[in-house]
């Protein structure tokens, strides 16, 4: 069985997976970090997504060897223990989240998009978030949150 | 249940010696992005693969007046590339609405052309331009037209020991004009109903060539060059788009599944190619 | 007295854990030795299981246990216990006959290929109105059409429907279908059955209704609900006292995190199994579903046809009402005979009317069994009468805004099930509602309040 090593939240780690082992399955079953969830696990509903690289990706259904010697996160990586980043915090202030099942992953596709473009429009963040299915809030308050959280961090640097 | 084995090809050599090696046991992998629904669905348990991401397939260049891909690019990749945008302002059109970006971050052109999906965007994009995709193996490598790379859904002529390495873009002429529409029940993560991609050449206010293609309305995706002779040498008036929406239509092949009756894919397939030359001959 | 959370916005009690990946949900409960668990499910729509054999499964290197319906102390549940954990009558394709629970999902799904099943295909019924025939195929040995008392409908009566239509200037008919819809909540179907050292059971649960499961699930492993005991830190928000107390004993219920339910999860889809499997096996076992089962064998809201015959004078005021609506049940009752109670108690709308004739069926066909969602029959019933509100103003050449507040309930109205209604504030959500739409009502709707109707 071959072995894998990656980094995940700034830890490294090596486990033992086979070839079409996904990545989804080594966070949550080997390394039992459960923020990503399994939705559908067909690549479809963006419940499972993570940073790879600071790209967003599919956990699901990208096979765990490939993240060999790369990075990646997850909503336990996004903040310093018992801090938040603004998006977290805006997506509790903003109601962002309801039964927060599609949460982490949409945390990190928001994440992913102000890494590239800290002042999206609406229709940027749409289409960013288009991957990432939610069907507690009707993505409203979502789409606040993110904006809410750019701004925030704008004001932060500024 | 027999354990299977990963292998990570330094370089194109090695690649092609693993498949030589292995054949149809061994799946190539790229994104991963089509054959791990497959895996999960448990619908495919392959015994060999092989990931292609450290053999240097991953590059946009100018080789002397055409644009060569390889086959490694991801989506996100073509969609921003700057020339990528230039010289085939097209590819970066579809291949920028396929999946959604953790799809598009994974998925690459190689991939898409090689899953040989009837709807697949990136194949109908470059069906449209001209393209060419060379296979490579062992023994050496084999050219083909895009559209005679596809043999029916999910088949090609690629041969078990063989790779995509790479596509070759043809320049486009001078007056060059495109179009392209992808028609599903949502915008993101969706497997087109009907897609077409339009290349047309215009000259002097006259079309000089047009190559009409049409994504998930046939085994393959189609070049409906009937349609495409209908503008041949003629202005696009409203009489000779017609006539090529007409034929575009009436060359698909439809079959009704989920996403889409037969009766509606073949009008919508005539109704997105006139929409599309409208656009177009404005 | 100063309200201190009262006109205040909240932030969600379990917003924080939610945004920091820390909830935990039933699939993220893992518990050393947990075997997995899948299905086998009827290829065939409807039939009778006649040879089941699963000796080789049984014997498959990695399985802990295999169950059928012999296993199953008592094999039916729903508001009407028809419903069977594992069939021996199969009336859906995909109907759950056998379980596996084995070391991973790999061999559970291998397992279930050595399971060696003969099912004699019987003919089947899909449309409700082919169901309603009496010559129809049987979905079910009671009849296609659920018995509401002595009648095959759910009848709700007020004043005197004829009486109604003869005082009526204009007679609007209309006819609406309302398909088929799946929850499609993310979190899947997902049940962990843990026996614990100390004999109990703890069932990490998806639930929307606890409490109700609880007794339902007793019901099938045959125990009275006086003897289980529920641990739920929001149980008490959804208890409800249908069955009495609940005491100590063998279940130890843990639920109360849901991964979006919107009815998909008011009735029981894999506790049953897991927990029958980790008695058997005395392993944890935790059966989550794909999303293909989710979307193909999970319930669903049945289709609803709403045929609707309105009395109304010229002046717009309704008084006469008639409704014939059929559901689509699907093969099982599960929750469908209280989705009709209360289509059939609230299918009039908000209108006061005074003439009311309501008929509701519940029909069986061989499809996987629907059951709530979201109003429990009540959107559907809204949206047909919605529809036929605009048609009465059309009728008789009212805006559509008039029509609703000349026949909208007040204070003091009786409804359908002759409730007399207080604190009534339709006209005036109706007003603000049209002034944030930027809608100009005219002077004499905007005069109007909810206050009693004058004599």
């Amino acid at each position: 069985m071959p072995m894998l090593e990656l980094r995940v939240n700034g830890r490294d780690y090596r486990v033992l997976v086979e070839p079409t082992t996904t990545l989804l399955e080594v966070l949550r079953e080997k390394l039992l970090i459960i923020s990503p969830k399994v939705g559908c696990n067909t690549g479809d509903c963006g419940t499972c997504s993570v940073l790879l690289e600071d790209k967003l990706v599919r956990s699901c259904i990208t096979v765990a060897l490939v993240a060999q010697g790369k990075e990646v996160t997850t909503v336990e990586g996004l903040a310093a223990p018992g801090e938040l980043h603004p998006l977290q915090k805006a997506f509790h202030e903003h109601y962002g989240s309801q039964c927060g099942f599609c949460t982490p992953g949409m945390l990190l596709a928001a994440k992913a998009l102000l890494d590239e473009n800290p002042n999206p429009t609406e229709d940027e963040v749409k289409e960013a978030i288009a991957g990432n299915l939610c069907r507690c809030t009707g993505y409203v308050k979502i789409i606040e949150s993110i904006r809410a959280a750019a701004a925030e961090m704008a004001t932060a640097k500024a | 249940m027999a354990q299977a084995e990963f292998y990570r090809p330094a370089n194109l050599d090695e690649a092609c010696a693993l498949l030589t090696q292995y054949g149809a046991k061994a799946k190539v992998i790229a994104g991963g992005t089509d054959l791990m629904v497959a895996v999960n669905r448990k619908r495919l348990s392959p015994e060999v693969l092989i990931y292609i991401g450290d053999c240097g397939l991953n590059y946009v260049k100018m080789v002397g007046d055409q644009l060569v891909i390889g086959a490694f690019t991801t989506h996100t990749e073509l969609a921003k590339s700057s020339l990528v945008m230039e010289k085939a302002p097209l590819l970066a059109e579809a291949v920028g609405q396929i999946g959604s970006r953790a799809i598009r971050n994974m998925g690459t052109i190689g991939g898409n052309l090689v899953t040989a999906s009837p709807a697949a965007d990136g194949a109908a994009a470059l069906m449209a331009l001209d393209a060419e995709l060379k296979l490579v193996s062992q023994n050496g490598e084999r050219v083909f037209r895009v559209e005679s790379f596809f043999t029916g859904p999910g088949e090609t002529v690629r041969q078990a020991h063989e790779l995509i390495k790479e596509i070759i873009i043809p320049p486009q002429a001078a007056g060059s004009k495109h179009g392209w529409y992808k028609l599903g029940q949502r915008k993101a993560d969706v497997c087109g109903a009907v897609s077409a991609a339009i290349v047309v050449e215009m000259q002097n206010g006259t079309c000089r060539k047009a190559r009409i293609v049409l994504g998930a309305v046939a085994p393959t995706p189609l070049l409906a060059q009937a349609a495409g002779s209908k503008l041949q040498g003629k202005a696009l008036d409203h009489t000779v788009i017609a006539e090529a929406a007409q034929a575009a239509a009436n060359a698909t092949a439809p079959i009704d599944d989920w996403r889409a009756t037969a009766w509606y894919r073949q009008r919508a397939s005539g109704a997105i190619v006139k929409r599309l030359l409208e656009q177009i001959s404005v | 007295m100063a309200l201190k959370v009262v006109g205040t916005r909240q932030k969600r009690y379990d917003g924080l854990a939610h945004v920091t990946g820390e909830t935990r949900f039933v699939d993220d409960v893992f518990v050393p030795g947990t075997l997995a668990v899948k299905v086998l499910r009827s290829p065939i729509v409807k039939g009778r299981v006649k040879n089941l054999d699963t000796t080789a499964a049984e014997r498959l290197a990695g399985v802990a246990g295999v169950i059928t319906p012999a296993d199953v102390p008592v094999n039916g549940y729903g508001l009407i216990p028809d419903q069977p954990v594992l069939a021996e009558s199969i009336r859906y394709k995909g109907e759950p006959i056998a379980a596996v629970a084995a070391v991973d999902e790999d061999t559970a799904l291998e397992a279930l290929d050595l399971i060696h099943v003969d099912i004699d295909a019987q003919e089947a019924v899909f449309d409700p109105l082919e169901a309603m025939k009496p010559d129809a195929p049987r979905v079910r040995p009671e009849g296609n059409i659920l018995m509401f008392g002595e009648r095959n409908f759910r009848q709700v009566v007020l004043g005197d429907i004829e009486a109604g239509f003869k005082e009526a200037d204009h007679v609007i008919e209309g006819e609406y279908f309302h398909p088929a819809l799946e929850h499609a909540q993310l979190e899947p179907q997902t049940s962990l059955a843990v026996p614990e050292a100390n004999g109990k059971l703890t069932i990490y649960t998806v639930s929307q209704a606890l409490y109700f499961h609880l007794g339902m699930l007793a019901g099938i492993l045959h125990m009275k609900p006086d003897d289980l005991r529920c641990v739920c830190k929001w149980a008490g928000r959804t208890r409800s006292s249908w069955r009495g107390s609940i005491g100590l004993s063998d279940i130890k219920y843990v639920g109360g995190t849901v991964g979006g339910g919107f009815g998909g999860k008011n009735d029981i889809h894999a506790d049953h199994v897991t927990a029958i499997l980790a008695l058997k096996t005395g392993r944890p076992v935790k059966w989550r579903w794909t999303r293909e089962e989710e979307l193909l064998y999970s319930t669903y809201r049945g289709a609803w046809i709403i045929k609707i015959k309105d009395g109304v004078r010229n002046d717009g005021r309704m008084v006469a009402r008639q409704v014939e609506s059929i559901r689509d049940a699907g093969a099982y009752t599960s929750m469908n005979s209280y989705v009709v109670d209360k289509h059939c108690f609230l299918v009039n709308g908000p209108y006061h009317v005074p003439n009311i004739y309501i008929k509701g069926y519940c029909v069986y066909t061989n499809k996987p069994p629907s059951s709530s969602m979201r109003g429990f029959g009540v959107t559907p019933a809204t949206f047909a009468t919605e529809v036929q509100m605009d048609k009465i103003a059309e009728a008789v050449g009212l805006s559509p805004w008039e029509v609703r507040f000349i026949n909208a309930v007040r204070n003091g109205d009786q409804t359908a099930t002759r409730r007399k209604l207080d604190s009534v504030y339709l006209i005036e959500t109706m007003q603000t509602l049209a002034k944030r739409a930027g809608v100009v009502l005219p002077e004499k709707l905007q005069a109007m309040t909810s206050a009693e109707r004058g004599a």
